[in-house]
């Protein structure tokens, strides 16, 4: 559906809302009529009412923190200093910290971002977390506050590192993008030109399935196979290495041999014989070359009349193709921002299943 | 153990210090398996008679399963060659150096492909995004994904 069909307002659940028209427009959630189309951006409904509360927590003097903390545009409103650890623990280690204070009606808040980890040797675990919170006072500083701030910097330099990930990313200033957000004009192009490019198919690589089925070769004396070469490698076949790997010859469908520890990493990366490009899987339709035949005489010479890439009536392949390659993450994206490739989502499950890299205050954690 | 790439890129630079370069290729430094760099030159008709280029190759580790990384050279006074496939930045649309990079092709296989196609080149002029792509590029030209077709970049 289009995103540029006007949104409306409820006033009565005071939200967005995509009015029914019962044929009169009414609210989807609680049927009510009093709704309002948001066509004219100078008279916002949004704002009606809700004038914005900023004297309160002083939210405005948040955001030059925050840049002065991540070094965007170091203020002077904030002393910045370096502490080897928070009063009231002696402990040794010497992490950097952020210290600053907001001053407002009721005096004045200091906040340390950063400094040594006075939580224990390692981050609690958000249910960790909550078994506090229920006996707790509302104002237990224990989950507000500077304590939170400190849990949260704690995550960043704790064991698992992975949130530091997150952020290491997120905030890669050199390319303006957090997340879905862009930070500048340059930032906004490169995902345009990302956008236009995305079309570039990728190469689908082979499945586990499809590579643990092929044919393999221990090498003996006198197989013919010593006459060939492995054409990653280019060396020839021989029983005179030291490595066992290199005597394990894996045979493609469409013939061509190849070592086991040259073939596997190119497969992963594509579904491809090397040689001849024979498709071990159906590759997206630029790769005009020739379907996987069953050519099962094992003659190498294939029709010449293979030049369309999808056979018609194989709707399945087809599908296939689509879904492989969108299940595909890119292992170079453009702008520079390569490190953002993401496992496939198989992948990732397993990782999340491992624990090993466990992450607090995962969903997981949570019982 | 030497890793794949090492020996398989060892055994290039032997064979092309045996066997030498095809005409109009010739090897200028390959010091270490990371970057390699060539001349290069079209023999005979062409847009690009008595110019010469020279081509850098950048190896990784995976190399030759990932392709290596390959641009004309614009510093030193040198230039990459007018065509609609070569942006002013020494970036080069070719699908060979992408997607259809198969670990069969070679350091010379990409040389003599990049010359048959300056020599094939009928109109020196740059891609017609180049303005846009050279301001944003990434320095390794594989950062990019080009869009491959037969006539425009």
């Amino acid at each position: 559906m289009s995103q540029r069909e006007p949104l409306w307002y409820c006033h009565e659940c005071g939200a967005e809302t995509r009015p029914l028209m019962i044929p009169d427009p009414a609210c989807a959630s609680c049927h009510g009529s009093f709704v309002e189309k948001m066509d004219n951006p100078s008279d916002d409904p949004r704002g009606f009412g809700h004038p914005l509360d900023t004297e309160d927590l002083g939210s405005d003097v948040y955001i030059p923190a925050l840049q002065s903390l991540f070094g965007i545009s170091p203020s002077r409103n904030f002393e910045r200093e370096h502490r080897g650890s928070l009063g009231g623990h002696p402990e040794t280690g010497s992490a950097p910290s952020v210290t600053f204070s907001i001053r407002n009606d009721n005096g004045v808040r200091t906040y340390t971002f950063g400094g040594s980890n006075t939580l224990g040797g390692r981050p609690p675990t958000m249910s960790e977390f909550n078994r506090r919170g229920p006996g707790a006072d509302r104002l237990d500083p224990g989950i507000n506050g500077s304590l939170m701030a400190q849990y949260l910097m704690t995550l960043l330099g704790g064991p698992t590192g992975s949130l530091n990930e997150i952020f290491a990313r997120g905030f890669g200033a050199e390319n303006g993008r957090m997340g879905d957000y862009v930070f500048n004009q340059e930032a906004l192009d490169q995902i345009i030109t990302q956008l236009m490019e995305s079309n570039a198919h990728h190469p689908v690589p082979a499945t586990e399935a499809i590579m643990e089925k092929l044919p393999r070769e221990v090498l003996e004396i006198g197989s013919p196979t010593l006459q060939k070469d492995c054409a990653v490698c280019k060396e020839q076949f021989s029983l005179e290495t030291e490595d066992p790997e290199e005597q394990v010859v894996v045979s493609l469908p469409c013939t061509h041999p190849f070592h086991e520890s040259c073939i596997m990493p190119w497969l992963k990366s594509s579904g491809t014989c090397p040689v001849c490009r024979h498709q071990l899987i159906p590759q997206p339709e630029h790769h005009s070359q020739p379907g996987p035949s069953q050519n099962t005489s094992g003659n190498d010479r294939r029709s010449p009349s293979s030049r369309s890439r999808s056979p018609g009536g194989d709707p399945s392949g087809f599908l296939q193709s689509l879904f492989g390659s969108s299940m595909r993450f890119d292992r170079s994206s453009t702008g520079g921002n390569s490190s953002s490739s993401l496992a496939p989502p198989d992948q990732r499950n397993n990782t999340s299943s491992r624990g090993g890299n466990h992450v607090p205050g995962g969903w997981d954690d949570l019982d | 153990m030497a890793s794949i790439s090492a020996r398989r890129l060892a055994k290039e630079l032997h064979e092309i210090q045996t066997e030498g370069c095809p005409v109009g290729i010739n090897l200028l430094q390959a010091d270490d398996f990371a970057a390699w760099q060539f001349t290069i030159e079209v023999m005979g008709e062409s847009l690009y008679q008595g110019e010469v280029f020279t081509l850098l190759f950048r190896f990784d580790k995976h190399y030759p399963i990932s392709s290596p990384a390959v641009q004309f050279v614009v510093t030193d006074g040198k230039t990459s060659p007018v065509h609609p496939h070569v942006y002013s930045n020494g970036h080069i649309c070719a699908s060979i150096l992408g997607n259809e990079w198969s670990p069969v092709l070679s350091v010379i296989a990409v040389c003599l492909t990049l010359q048959s196609m300056l020599a094939s080149c009928k109109k020196k002029e740059r891609p017609p995004d180049n303005d846009r792509y050279v301001r944003h590029a990434p320095d390794n030209p594989k950062k990019t994904q080009f869009h491959y077709d037969g006539n425009s970049p």
